[in-house]
C-alpha cells in the first residue's frame, strides 16, 4: 500500500488533537474544547458569508427588477367599453342600438363556430409548391387541404389568408390580441404559465353582456383569460401545458362540439370557441416534420369537414391558428415561421367576396396578403352585429364585407368608417390619458377621408368612386394608426432602466472590491458589512414610505423603498469595506491569469452590443476555451517540477480536446442559417433524438463514472465513500437514465408493443428514482460522509506478533508505528466534489441524450481544469481565472445543451420527465434544471477552485499554548477562499448581466430588439438569479459539511 | 522516519520542498547587429512585408491558398534575407559556454550550424564564414516547413506563413538549443526582436479572429485573410515594439509576485 509518492514533506501540519490526544487528559480536554470553540467559529462565520450572499442576492434582484419595469413595455390598459347605444361617431342618419339587427351595423350571422388550431401554419393549409427539384414535400405539407379546397371551390363561401401574429407568440397573448385587438407588450410574455384576466374591452366581453350564450371547449387558457364569461354546463376546458399529449384535448373538443351542432342542440348556444392543441403539442413533441404531426393535421381536415356538414345557414365557422411554429415545432419569438398562421372563413351562405380577379385564389405564400391577427376582432364583431371593442386596433377583412360580387364599396366604407372611428375614439382617450396629441399626418388622412365619405354620401352610388377613395383613405388611417401604436407601445420607462442598472453596477462595484481587492480574510468583515447593510438598507426601507407618501417622487411606496434599501444597503456595504483602507489594493488584474479573466469577461460583455457576437456566442466561447486551455499549457510549460509541468501539458490539451468534441453538440438558432447545421435532434425540423443518439446515455454511464474515478484515483482518493458513491449509485442512476430515455424514444418511435401509459408510468417512475438518488440518497451521503481517505496501520516488519492497532487515536501506541493515510492530499476536494456529482447525475438525466454527452464532458472538463489550475499552482494563490473559467465553461454548455439564448429554445417537454402533469413549484424548477443545468453545474464546482488538492492544514495546538495571541483558524481561511471564488464567479455572471442589460436598454430602438437583444437580456438575468441562489442554497452552504467532515476526523 | 509515527502523504503537492532542478541561464535577448545596414534594413523590413501585404490583399480574398502559396518563397527570401542581415547567428551570442555542452547533449544526431564561429577559425576559411550564416537560415527555414506540415490546404499555407514569420528569427539566433525552445514554449522568453516578432504573430493571428463573425459581409471576413493579416500585423508590431527600451529584457508573468506566493503557501 506504499503511496507512489510517498513524501512526508508537508506531514508536520497534520496535528490531529481529537484523535491523538497528548499524555494528559487535561489537556485532552483543552483540546477538546478549543476544537470545539473553533467549529463553532467555523460554522457562525460560515453563516455570516451566507448572508453577505444573500445580501448580493438582494442588489441583483433590485436592480433586474427595476430594468425590467421599465424595459419590458408596457401599455396603459382604459377601462372604457364600446356599448352598442353609442356609435363611435355623431351621425344623423346612422340609428345605433338595434340589437336584433345588428348594434353598429347589420349582422351577417346569428351564431359562430371559432376554432382555433394551435399553431397552424399558413403553409400546412396551402397546397406544396417546391421552389427546384430537391425540394420534397414534408409531413406537415398537403395534409390538411380542406381549407384551400373551400376557398377555391367556392370563393363566396370561403376565403383563406395569412393571419400575422404579433409577437410574442406564445398562446396567452394570442388570445389576448385575438379578442381585444390591441398590441401586445413584452410584459406578460413571461406570464404563459399563469394567465390572468383580461379586464379591457374585448369581443368575449361584448358578447356575453349582448346576452349570448357561450362555450369554450379546449385550451383552458381561455378560462384564466375570461372566468366566468362561458355557460357553465357546455363549457369543457383541458389542461393545455401537457404537451406529450397529442389526444385528450382534441377528443375532449370532438367529444363535446359535434353534439352541440345537433339541429335539437343548436339553440342552446351563441358561439362557440373550439380551442384543439394536438397541432401545436405534435409540434413541439416531434418537430412539424413527423408523421405525428401529418396524422394531426389529418384528423383536423376530417374535424372541419364533419363540421361544415353540420353547419347551419345562419353560423359562420371561423378556423385559424394562433401563431405558427419554428422548423423545431417551438413559437414564441418572432420569426417567419411563428408569426405566419392560417385564417380560414366559411358560411354556407355565400356572402364573402374578392374585390379583384387577382385576389380571387389564396396566397401561395404567407408572404402575400397577410392580415394581422387583430383584424379578426372588428370582422367577427361586425359580422355578428357587436360594436367594436374599444381598444380594437385592427380593420375589417375585405373578403368578408366585400358581397358575393366584390364590390360592396358602400359596406366596405361604413364598415371602414365605423372601425376608423372607434380607433380614433380610442386614440383620443389614449392621447387625454397619456397627455399627448394626435400627429399630422394621421390627422390629415382622416379629414381627407371624411371629406370623401361626405361626398359619396351625395352621390347615393355604391360603386362610385369617392366611396371607394373613402374606403383606401380610412383603411390608410387604420394602419396609419397602427403603425404609430407600435411606435408608441416601445416606450421605455428610462427613469427606471436607468435605477436599474446604477443598482446593478454599484452591485458589481461592490464585488469587485470584496472579491479582488481584500488581502485580509474575508470572514472577518462579515460582522460589520451585514450590520451596516441592514443598517442602510432599514434606513432606506423606512425612509421609502415617506418620500412615497409626500408625493415628492413619481414612484410607488413598495418600489421606492425597495430601491432606497438596496442604495442605503450599497452605501453601508462599501463604508464597512473601506473603512479598513490599509487592508485593500486596487482590484487591477496581475499577470497573465488575472488578465486574461479580466479580458474573457470585458471582452465577451462589449461583444454583446452586436448582434453577431450575441448570435455567435457559442463559439466565441469556444474560443475562449481554447485560448484558456492554449496559455494553461504555456503557463504548465514553465513549471519547475516535470510531474506539474507534464501533468499540466497533459491536462491542458485534454482541456481542449474536450472543449472541441462538445462543441459537435449543437442547435442552431435562426440567425446563425445557412453557416450553422444543428446536431441536437434527428434533424433540422425535429424535437427528438436520433436513434443512434440514445447510445450516449450507455458510453457515459461506462465511461463518466471510470473518469470521475481516475481523477481521485490520481490523488489516491478513491476509498472508502468514493467506491459506493461513484463506482455503484453514481453508475447505476446512470444506467437508469439510459434506460429512461430507450423507453422515451420506444415511445416515440413505437418500437415497443406497449400501451402509451404503459411507458409513461414507467418512464416517470424510474426518473422519479434517479431524482430522488442523486438528490434524496445524495444529500444524505453528502451531509453524513466521511472523507474519501482511508487509513491504514503497519507494524514494523521486526514485530509480526504484536496485534495492529485499530485506529490511530486512544491507544498506546508503539513506536516505529507507520500510519498510511491515502486520499491525504486532495481530502477537501475529493469530499465536496460528491455534491458535484449528484447534480451532474440529476442534470444527466433532465437532458435529452445530446446533451447528456455535453454535460459528461463537462464534469470531465471540470476535472481538467481543476488539475490545470493545481499544477500552475493557481489554487491557493485564490486566482480569478479559475471561477471566471468556469463561468464560460457554464455558458458554453448551456449551447451545447440544445439551447440558445431565444424563448423557443426553452425545452419545456422536460417538465415531463418526472412527472406527468404540471405541479407547481416542481415543473418551473425541473425545466430550470434543464435549461441551465450546465451553468448550475459549473456554479457548484467553483469553491473546488480553491479545494482541489488543498493542503489540508489544521490548527497548530501544540506549539502555541492556548493562551498565547490567537493564531488564525484554518477552517475560515478556507472559508475566505471559497468566498472569495464565489464572489469572483458571481463577478463574472453580474458583468454579463449588466452588459446585456445596458445593451439590451440602449438599443432598444434596435430592428433586432425582441429578437436577438431582449431575450439575451432576459437569459443572462435569469442565470445570474439563478446561480446566485445555487451559490447560497448548494454551492457555499455544502462547504460546511465538508469542511465538518474533514475536521471532525483530522481535527480543527 | 525518526519520529514514532509517520503520515505519509500520496500526493506530492506542488510546493513540495523537493530540489528543483538546476536551472541553467537562458540565453540572453538579441539586439539587432550594430551596423549601419542591419539597423536600416530592421526598419525597412517590416515596411516591404505590410507594403506587400496591402498590395496582394485583393488577391489574396480571391483565392487565398493559391496566393498564399505563391507568397510562400518571397516571404522566405525576405525573412532569410532579414535574419543575415540583421541578426547575429546562432552560437555568436556571448553566453554560451553552459547552452554549449547542452545543446551537444540534446541535438546529438545533428551537427550544430552555430559550431563555426565559435572555433575562433572564421576568419582563416572565407567559405566557413558564410557558410555559418547561411547554414542555420536554410536550417530555420526547413524547419518551419518541417513544423508546418501536419495539415492540409489552407491550414499549411497559413502555418507555413506564420511559422516563417515567428520562428526564422528564433532559429537564426538561437539554432535548436532544446532549453531555448522550452521557453519559447513556455512563453518565457525575455523581450528581444526575435522573440516580439514570434510573440506578436501569435497574438495578432488570435486577434485577427475577431472580425470574422461580424455581419458586414465583406468577403475577407473568412477564415484564413483577417488571421493572416494579423499575425503580419502583429509581427511588424511585435518586432518594433519588443525592441524599445521599456520592453527590451522583459518576461511576461503569468502569476504576479509567483514567488512571493509561494513562500507564503510552504
Amino acid at each position: 500500500m506504499a503511496p507512489k509518492k510517498a513524501v512526508g514533506g508537508n506531514v508536520p501540519v497534520l496535528n490531529p488533537a481529537r484523535n491523538q490526544p497528548q499524555s494528559s487528559k487535561g489537556q485532552g480536554k483543552v483540546q477538546d474544547f478549543k476544537s470545539l470553540q473553533l467549529e463553532q467559529e467555523f460554522k457562525s462565520k460560515h453563516l455570516g458569508v451566507l448572508g453577505v450572499l444573500v445580501w448580493i442576492l438582494f442588489l441583483h434582484v433590485a436592480g433586474i427588477y427595476f430594468f425590467t419595469k421599465g424595459f419590458l413595455l408596457t401599455r396603459m390598459v382604459l377601462d372604457n367599453k364600446s356599448s352598442c347605444e353609442v356609435l363611435p361617431f355623431e351621425s344623423m342618419t346612422a340609428i345605433a342600438g338595434n340589437k336584433d339587427k345588428g348594434c353598429w351595423h347589420d349582422k351577417s350571422f346569428d351564431k359562430a363556430v371559432v376554432i382555433i388550431i394551435d399553431a397552424l401554419r399558413y403553409d400546412f393549409t396551402v397546397p406544396f409548391v417546391p421552389n427546384d427539384e430537391t425540394e420534397y414535400a414534408h409531413h406537415f405539407h398537403d395534409n390538411i387541404p380542406v381549407l384551400y379546397e373551400t376557398a377555391v371551390k367556392s370563393p363566396a363561401n370561403a376565403f383563406l389568408l395569412p393571419f400575422i401574429a404579433d409577437p410574442p407568440t406564445t398562446t396567452l397573448q394570442r388570445l389576448k390580441g385575438l379578442t381585444t385587438g390591441t398590441l401586445p407588450t413584452f410584459i406578460d410574455a413571461g406570464s404563459n404559465f399563469a394567465g390572468t384576466a383580461i379586464d379591457e374591452d374585448n369581443l368575449v366581453a361584448q358578447l356575453h353582456s349582448a346576452g349570448k350564450t357561450l362555450v369554450q371547449l379546449g385550451d383552458d387558457t381561455w378560462q384564466s383569460l375570461f372566468p366566468g364569461y362561458f355557460d357553465e354546463n357546455l363549457t369543457h376546458p383541458f389542461d393545455s401545458f401537457n404537451v406529450w399529449d397529442l389526444h385528450t384535448v382534441d377528443n375532449g373538443v370532438n367529444e363535446h362540439l359535434f353534439p352541440l351542432l345537433q339541429s335539437e342542440n343548436r339553440n342552446k348556444w351563441d358561439v362557440i370557441f373550439g380551442h384543439y392543441l394536438g397541432v401545436d403539442h405534435a409540434g413541439h413533441r416531434y418537430g412539424p416534420d413527423h408523421a405525428a404531426m401529418a396524422g394531426k393535421l389529418q384528423e383536423m381536415d376530417r374535424v372541419i369537414r364533419d363540421i361544415i356538414a353540420a353547419l347551419d345557414d345562419k353560423t359562420l365557422l371561423v378556423v385559424m391558428g394562433d401563431h405558427g411554429m419554428d422548423t423545431k415545432g417551438d413559437h414564441g419569438g418572432e420569426s417567419d415561421d411563428e408569426v405566419q398562421a392560417a385564417l380560414w372563413m366559411y358560411s354556407k351562405r355565400g356572402i364573402f367576396g374578392r374585390t379583384s380577379k387577382e385576389t380571387l385564389l389564396p396566397p401561395k405564400h404567407a408572404r402575400e396578403r397577410p392580415v394581422p391577427q387583430i383584424d379578426l376582432v372588428p370582422t367577427l364583431s361586425l359580422l355578428l352585429g357587436m360594436p367594436i371593442p374599444f381598444n380594437n386596433l385592427g380593420s375589417p377583412i375585405e373578403e368578408a364585407f366585400a358581397g358575393p360580387k366584390g364590390n360592396d364599396w358602400a359596406n366596405l366604407a361604413t364598415v371602414n368608417k365605423l372601425t376608423a372611428a372607434q380607433i380614433k375614439r380610442y386614440q383620443h382617450e389614449y392621447a387625454t390619458a397619456r397627455g399627448a396629441g394626435d400627429d399630422a399626418e394621421s390627422f390629415n388622412l382622416w379629414s381627407a377621408a371624411e371629406e370623401e365619405w361626405k361626398s359619396a354620401s351625395k352621390g347615393f352610388t355604391s360603386k362610385s368612386t369617392a366611396v371607394r377613395a373613402s374606403y383606401d383613405l380610412y383603411r390608410k388611417y387604420q394602419r396609419h394608426t397602427l403603425d404609430i401604436c407600435r411606435g408608441l407601445w416601445a416606450r421605455f420607462d428610462v427613469v427606471s432602466m436607468v435605477q436599474g442598472v446604477l443598482l446593478l453596477l454599484g452591485g458589481i462595484m461592490f464585488i469587485v472590491v470584496y472579491a479582488r481587492s481584500m488581502r485580509a480574510d474575508r470572514t472577518e468583515f462579515t460582522g460589520r458589512l451585514l450590520l451596516r447593510a441592514a443598517i442602510g438598507s432599514c434606513f432606506g426601507a423606512t425612509t421609502g414610505p415617506v418620500l412615497g407618501l409626500s408625493g415628492l417622487v413619481d414612484m410607488t411606496i413598495i418600489d421606492c423603498s425597495v430601491l432606497l434599501a438596496a442604495g442605503a444597503s450599497m452605501v453601508g456595504g462599501f463604508s464597512a469595506l473601506v473603512g479598513k483602507s490599509a487592508q485593500l489594493t486596487l482590484p487591477l488584474p496581475s499577470g497573465v491569469w488575472g488578465w486574461l479573466a479580466f479580458f474573457f469577461t470585458v471582452s465577451q460583455s462589449v461583444g454583446f452590443a452586436s448582434n453577431s457576437y450575441t448570435i455567435w456566442e457559442d463559439e466565441i466561447l469556444l474560443f475562449f476555451l481554447t485560448t484558456f486551455g492554449v496559455c494553461a499549457g504555456i503557463s504548465s510549460m514553465r513549471q519547475k517540477l516535470a510531474t506539474d509541468r507534464i501533468l499540466g501539458v497533459y491536462h491542458s490539451v485534454l482541456f481542449v480536446i474536450l472543449g472541441r468534441v462538445a462543441s459537435i453538440s449543437r442547435l442552431c438558432r435562426e440567425e446563425q442559417m445557412p453557416f450553422c447545421r444543428s446536431t441536437y435532434y434527428a434533424s433540422s425540423t425535429s424535437s427528438i433524438s436520433a436513434p443512434w443518439q440514445l447510445a450516449i446515455p450507455f458510453v457515459v454511464m461506462l465511461f463518466l463514472p471510470s473518469v470521475v474515478r481516475s481523477f481521485y484515483v490520481g490523488s489516491k482518493s478513491y476509498e472508502d465513500n468514493a467506491t459506493l458513491w461513484i463506482g455503484f449509485a453514481f453508475r447505476l442512476g446512470l444506467l437508469i437514465t439510459s434506460v429512461f430515455w430507450v423507453l422515451e424514444g420506444a415511445d416515440d418511435g413505437g418500437w415497443l408493443p406497449l400501451s402509451k401509459e404503459t411507458l409513461k408510468t414507467g418512464r416517470v417512475f424510474l426518473a422519479q428514482v434517479v431524482l430522488s438518488l442523486a438528490f434524496v440518497a445524495g444529500t444524505a451521503a453528502f451531509v453524513y460522509a466521511k472523507p474519501c481517505v482511508s487509513i491504514s496501520v503497519s507494524k514494523p516488519q521486526d514485530d509480526p506478533n504484536a496485534p495492529p492497532a485499530p485506529i490511530i487515536a486512544g491507544q498506546e501506541q508503539k513506536p516505529r508505528t507507520t500510519v498510511t493515510i491515502l486520499g491525504f492530499g486532495n481530502v477537501y476536494g475529493t469530499r465536496f466534489f460528491f455534491l458535484v456529482i449528484n447534480f451532474a447525475l440529476a442534470i444527466i438525466l433532465m437532458s435529452k441524450p445530446m446533451g447528456q454527452g455535453a454535460i459528461a464532458l463537462l464534469l470531465w472538463q471540470i476535472l481538467s481544469l481543476l488539475e490545470i489550475l493545481d499544477t500552475n499552482a493557481l489554487t491557493l494563490t485564490n486566482s480569478a481565472i479559475g471561477p471566471v473559467i468556469l463561468g464560460v465553461l457554464g455558458s458554453f454548455y448551456f449551447f451545447k445543451t440544445g439551447h440558445q439564448a431565444t424563448l423557443s429554445s426553452i425545452q419545456w417537454e422536460s417538465a415531463f420527465i418526472p412527472l406527468s402533469t404540471i405541479q407547481y413549484p416542481w415543473s418551473p424548477l425541473l425545466v430550470i434544471l434543464n435549461t441551465f443545468g450546465a451553468q448550475i453545474l459549473a456554479a457548484l464546482a467553483v469553491p473546488l477552485t480553491v479545494l482541489w488538492k488543498r493542503p489540508l492544514q489544521t490548527h497548530d495546538r501544540v506549539s502555541t499554548s492556548p493562551s498565547t495571541t490567537k493564531s488564525p483558524n484554518p477552517a475560515t481561511k478556507l472559508l475566505s477562499d471559497v468566498i472569495q471564488a464565489a464572489s469572483t464567479h458571481i463577478l463574472y455572471l453580474a458583468t454579463i448581466n449588466l452588459a446585456t442589460t445596458m445593451w439590451a436598454g440602449h438599443l432598444r430602438r434596435h430592428l433586432m430588439l425582441y429578437r436577438i437583444f431582449c431575450p439575451r437580456f432576459m437569459m443572462g438575468a435569469i442565470v445570474l438569479g439563478v446561480i446566485d441562489v445555487i451559490l447560497v442554497l448548494f454551492a457555499v452552504t455544502g462547504i460546511r459539511f465538508s469542511t465538518v467532515s474533514v475536521g471532525d476526523v483530522f481535527g480543527w | 522516519m525518526a519520529s514514532p509515527s509517520t503520515f505519509i502523504s500520496a500526493v506530492n503537492p506542488p510546493s513540495a520542498p523537493s530540489q528543483p532542478p538546476v536551472e541553467k541561464p537562458s540565453p540572453p535577448p538579441v539586439n539587432i547587429l550594430p551596423s549601419q545596414l542591419a539597423q536600416t534594413y530592421s526598419y525597412v523590413h517590416p515596411t516591404i512585408l505590410l507594403t506587400l501585404g496591402a498590395t496582394r490583399f485583393n488577391a489574396l480574398v480571391e483565392d487565398p491558398v493559391s496566393e498564399l502559396l505563391n507568397d510562400l518563397p518571397w516571404l522566405a527570401l525576405l525573412q532569410l534575407s532579414y535574419v543575415i542581415l540583421c541578426l547575429p547567428p546562432a552560437g555568436s551570442l556571448a553566453s554560451d559556454s553552459s547552452s554549449n555542452e547542452k545543446s551537444q547533449r540534446s541535438t546529438s544526431g545533428i551537427t550544430r550550424p552555430g559550431k563555426g564561429p565559435r572555433r575562433k577559425h572564421s576568419g582563416k576559411n572565407e567559405w566557413a564564414g558564410i557558410w555559418a550564416r547561411l547554414m542555420p537560415a536554410f536550417l530555420s527555414v526547413a524547419l518551419t516547413f518541417l513544423i508546418a506540415t501536419p495539415v492540409i490546404a489552407v491550414l499549411l499555407v497559413l502555418f507555413a506563413h506564420m511559422a516563417l514569420l515567428s520562428s526564422s528569427g528564433l532559429t537564426y539566433v538561437h539554432g535548436i538549443d532544446a532549453s531555448l525552445w522550452k521557453e519559447v514554449w513556455g512563453f518565457a522568453r525575455p523581450a528581444d526582436a526575435v522573440w516580439g516578432g514570434a510573440f506578436g504573430t501569435v497574438l495578432g493571428a488570435w486577434f485577427g479572429a475577431i472580425p470574422i463573425p461580424l455581419d458586414w459581409d465583406r468577403p475577407w471576413q473568412a477564415f484564413p485573410i483577417t488571421i493572416l493579416a494579423g499575425a503580419y500585423m502583429g509581427y511588424v508590431v511585435g518586432t518594433l515594439v519588443s525592441r524599445t527600451p521599456l520592453l527590451y529584457g522583459k518576461r511576461i508573468q503569468f502569476t504576479p509576485g509567483q514567488d512571493e506566493e509561494e513562500e507564503k503557501t510552504n
